[in-house]
């Protein structure tokens, strides 16, 4: 059977807040640069539905993970910049853990199928 | 939490995150299709692209929108909006909705309000949880002031010998004559250990408290602290108080500081404005209680003692380590020579004697031994009211859920789900229950003032003893009352209109498929109404015909033209020769006034609650140990029964004259003493407290009295044994008694004046007709009557009016049933009939359930009941049949409507 290589994967449930804290610890961005990043980051395999991207933003904000801040762009235009805050940066760490456990032990199950077949 | 807050700052400007969220959404467009742009498209074609990209804009914003995490206030807001508008379509429902919430929500918070300050708060000290009364159980001799009191020595060895208490204080209330400035006047006071204030943890506003420094020597300290708002009444809060001389009983006082605002001493109930140390007892309370005024007598019971427990000791724990201390006490005591004359038998009694500790951190009340059980009777009896109103009131919004039955289908055919609607329907019944809570609050507080102003004012100095202003916990309990009967009448109502089945209901506007379950379940509430109403009824006609009783029964003599006063020179420093001639002098002058018949004095007043008991030794007489029940004593004058109109049935009264030690007794006393003899010329003799000998029988009985109701009109009278006063050896306090020719009204500032001309500075107090005294003795019979008889009006008119509303809906349902019914030939009085039996069935089964209920509940009120049973059949009978009577004539309203059904009418408006 021939291989397809998949153009876009779908986000999984959750995983956009977690890309969303990671993003902005390289430095605080506006929501399109946000998605812009993500986008560009995993290759373009990744792309950020802009419906579901501003409501996580938002809701950050209402947990406090992330802040934000209305700020002149480089191109001379008022936006709303969002940053980490130090709870966000916690929160990071532990969902990164978390999510790493949780790929380990998928790999694990995934990879002990793959010996079975063959 | 911090999120909760920032949702809750963020909604206060929401208009602007509205607008901040258009603004992020635009820019992100721009960015987007400058890209696109970037990419070589056309000014438009990018703009196009970007807004694909973006997908549904108002679907972002509204998902946005619900991140801010208002969905559900929002909704709520939205249900709120919805239920107001509905009830101001209908308003006739809505003012029957609220007034009867109000009125339930109302009558009950009224109850709570007085029961709270009565009953349920503690003392605004420090750890009033830890605060133990300490009383003595068992046999008692010498006279006592109270159950739970004890006397000065016992205090103080429990104070000094005791291991669980932290401290120890004890008081007494006393009634004083203060004067300030230029005006003197009758006041509230409370004796105090010098260890009250520290071990209550009460502070003083300005000044300082009293310590146990002020409280060594006997009628060694004249300093005292006033109460903050006597402080602020009296003295205008003058803040140089501390330190300036205040007159209490002719002793000059001075003023050491102001107690804490909100403290009032440790009675509910009564209202200590001045604090003096224990030790100035013998000046506060002149020549009463023995040489020391009561500090050294183990035989007078006087002081309320409290303990603080030491942390960590129960109260179990505390009364056993506090039995052999006790014991110790009792061993003395038993040496003393006022125990001698007691049988041997008595005195083994009294040393088995115990100690008790009730739980003190709402101090002690008289009033609260009172009102105990008529509060208790007050609140069940409101509660009855309020499920009352709420069954009426669930009655009501399925009767409204039917007309909405079409709509709610509807509602349910686009899409809204079950629990959605039956949320709208709660905001709604919320919505009732704020509206009836809020008018409920108003009545509430103007129901409580009627209250007391009718019952809980002092009887001499007018204070307003318990306040009518309703808290916060009031409003607590109003709030949690208001939810839960939003709760109560509006879940049943709302689940049921969220089931309705939508295809049917929205082809065929009658319903008459789906009606039957919503139609059962008001049938079953109005039952359960009338069993309600059928007990509140029942607890009304007892408690009326109980005070109708009482009211009957009278004292024993005529009331009419008949007043009374008290004086008590003896607060003005006059000596017992002094008093005795200023009662002479008065009884004189009194007697000369035109319009006066006749005077008679008596040291205890008659029904109010005093009497003064004292073992009695009798000629011929010898009682059984332990059985021995001392007579009730009072020091008269002549005339005093003449004036009362009580008939000497034997022998004579009293003469001015008298030198010899004589005695009158009653009817009930000499039944006792000296059944089946002549007891003129035969001996009693009292025990005397201090000689401790028996005085051999000096007192020679010269005649009997009819018997008379002395403590109050309940206790059927005890015996009783008067002599004249001028042969007593202190002279106090004493009570007037005046049959008068007009109406006493008229007199009462002749009789002012008489006294006032004798001396200006000795009041004359309590003055008032006997009937009055009479009404104020009967005050909380009245009170629960009258308010049991509202209560009782209130639940048959809710249960009437649920009755009929059910008929009602019930014959307009089955219009067309009825209509065929005729057309085939039923006449009027068959359809009459039938509609009639179901009142007969739904009305007969609530009342056989609320007459069960009665016959169960009603023996929990015995103790309040006065000249009938709480099972008398002839209150059953009659409160059945008044309701039995009102639910029939709801009912035929109806009913006869159904018998007038047009047959062709009915059919064709189908």
């Amino acid at each position: 059977m021939k291989e397809k290589t998949p153009s876009r994967i779908e986000l999984l449930q959750g995983t956009l807040d977690l890309l969303i804290l990671r993003t902005l610890l390289t430095g605080r961005a506006h929501g399109h640069a946000i998605a812009k990043r993500i986008q560009r980051t995993s290759e373009e395999l990744l792309q950020v539905e802009t419906g579901s991207l501003y409501p996580a933003l938002h809701r950050l904000e209402a947990q406090g993970w992330i802040e934000a801040s209305w700020e002149t762009s480089d191109k001379g235009k008022r936006a709303k910049y969002y940053q980490l805050t130090t709870r966000g940066r916690k929160q990071l760490a532990s969902e990164h853990s978390k999510w790493k456990a949780f790929s380990r032990a998928m790999g694990l199950i995934l990879s002990l199928g793959e010996e079975e077949a063959q | 939490m911090s999120s909760v807050l920032r949702k809750l700052g963020w909604l206060g400007r929401r208009r602007q995150k509205e607008a901040e969220l258009r603004e992020e959404l635009e820019f992100h467009l721009e960015e987007e299709a400058e890209e696109r742009r970037a990419d070589g498209l056309t000014e438009e074609e990018a703009g196009y692209a970007a807004r694909r990209d973006l997908g549904n804009y108002t679907l972002v914003r509204e998902d946005t929108r619900a991140a801010w995490g208002w969905t559900l206030l929002e909704r709520f807001i939205q249900d709120m909006r919805y239920a107001f508008r509905g009830l101001r379509k209908s308003p006739l429902f809505t003012a029957v909705a609220v007034s009867t919430l109000a009125l339930g929500i109302g009558a009950n918070t009224a109850i709570f309000s007085l029961m709270d300050q009565v009953l349920l708060q503690s003392l605004p000290v420090k750890h009033p949880e830890q605060l133990v009364l300490v009383a003595e159980r068992g046999v008692r001799f010498g006279s006592s002031w109270g159950d739970n009191d004890i006397s000065y020595p016992m205090y103080r060895d429990f104070r000094d010998g005791n291991q669980v208490f932290s401290g120890m204080f004890c008081r007494f209330p006393a009634s004083i004559s203060l004067g300030y400035g230029d005006r003197t006047e009758r006041v509230s006071a409370e004796l105090v250990s010098g260890s009250y204030f520290p071990v209550l943890g009460v502070t003083a506003i300005i000044g300082r408290t009293l310590t146990p420094g002020d409280d060594r020597v006997p009628g060694g300290h004249p300093v005292a602290m006033l109460s903050h708002s006597f402080w602020q009444s009296r003295f205008s809060s003058d803040p140089s108080i501390v330190g300036k001389q205040i007159v209490a009983n002719g002793y000059t006082f001075t003023v050491i500081g102001v107690s804490q605002p909100g403290f009032d001493g440790v009675e509910v109930g009564y209202k200590s404005k001045v604090f003096v140390p224990m030790m100035m007892k013998a000046q506060m309370t002149p020549r009463s209680g023995g040489p020391s005024g009561g500090l050294e007598e183990r035989s007078l019971s006087w002081v309320t003692a409290f303990g603080r427990l030491k942390p960590g000791i129960s109260i179990a724990q505390a009364s056993a380590s506090l039995q052999p201390l006790m014991h110790s006490m009792l061993e003395v005591e038993v040496q003393e020579p006022t125990l001698q004359h007691y049988s041997d038998y008595d005195r083994e009694q009294f040393l088995k004697n115990s100690v008790e500790l009730l739980p003190g951190s709402q101090g002690w009340s008289s009033l609260r031994e009172h009102m105990q059980t008529p509060l208790w009777v007050l609140a069940a009896l409101s509660s009855a009211v309020l499920l009352l109103a709420c069954a009426n009131l669930a009655n009501l919004l399925l009767a409204r859920a039917t007309t909405r039955e079409r709509e709610m289908a509807v509602r349910l055919a686009i899409g809204a789900g079950r629990r959605r609607i039956i949320g709208l329907l709660l905001v709604e019944s919320l919505l009732l229950s704020v509206i009836g809570t809020v008018v409920g609050l108003g009545l509430a507080f103007l129901g409580d003032r009627a209250l007391l102003a009718a019952y809980f004012t002092a009887d001499s100095a007018g204070d307003v003893l318990i306040s009518s202003v309703l808290d916060v916990r009031v409003f607590v309990f109003a709030l949690s009352t208001m939810l839960l009967t939003a709760v109560v009448f509006g879940l049943a109502p709302a689940v049921q209109s969220s089931q309705a089945h939508i295809a049917p209901t929205l082809k065929d506007r009658t319903g008459s498929a789906v009606g039957g379950k919503q139609v059962f379940l008001r049938k079953l509430l109005v039952s359960g109404q009338m069993a309600l109403a059928l007990l509140l009824l029942i607890g009304a006609s007892l408690f009326l015909r109980t005070l109708a009783n009482l009211e009957n029964t009278g004292p024993g003599f005529s009331t009419e033209h008949l007043m009374v006063f008290s004086v008590d020179p003896s607060l003005n420093g006059y000596t017992d020769e002094r008093t005795k001639h200023f009662f002479r002098r008065l009884t004189d002058d009194l007697q000369a006034l035109p319009g006066v018949s006749s005077v008679g004095l008596s040291t205890m007043p008659i029904l109010q609650g005093y009497g003064w008991t004292n073992p009695i030794i009798a000629e011929g007489y010898s009682a059984d140990p332990g059985q021995d029940q001392p007579a009730i004593l009072d020091e008269i004058s002549p005339n005093l029964f003449t004036t009362l109109g009580v008939p000497i049935v034997a022998g004579r009264d009293f003469t001015p004259f008298e030198t010899r030690p004589v005695t009158l007794i009653n009817e009930s006393f000499a039944r006792k003493y000296f059944a089946g003899r002549n007891p003129i010329g035969l001996h009693i003799g009292l025990v005397d407290d201090r000689t401790a000998t028996p005085d051999a029988l000096k007192l020679e009985v010269v005649g009997v009295v009819k018997d008379l109701k002395f403590e109050n009109l309940r206790d059927p009278a005890p015996g009783q044994a008067y002599y004249p006063y001028w042969q007593g050896e202190k002279f106090r306090f004493m009570t007037f008694y005046l049959r008068t020719r007009l109406e006493p009204r008229q007199l009462m500032e002749t009789v002012r004046e008489q006294v006032r001309r004798l001396d200006p500075n000795v009041p004359a107090v309590d003055m008032r007709t006997i009937d009055e005294q009479i009404g104020l003795s009967l005050k909380t019979e009245r009170l629960v009557a009258s308010l049991s008889a509202v209560f009782g009006a209130l639940a048959t008119a809710l249960a009437v009016i649920g009755l009929y509303g059910v008929m009602a809906y019930s014959v307009a349902r089955r219009r067309r049933e009825i209509g065929i019914r005729v057309a085939l030939g039923a006449l009027q009085s068959d359809v009459l009939w039938m509609v009639m039996q179901q009142v007969v069935v739904l009305s007969g089964a609530g009342l056989v359930v609320g007459g069960l209920l009665a016959f169960a509940l009603s023996s929990l009120i015995r103790s309040q009941l006065y000249g009938l049973q709480p099972h008398d059949p002839f209150t059953y009978v009659s409160a059945a049949v008044v309701l039995a009577a009102a639910a029939c004539a709801a009912g035929f309203i109806p009913s006869w409507r159904a018998s007038r059904v047009e047959p062709m009418h009915a059919l064709r408006h189908e």
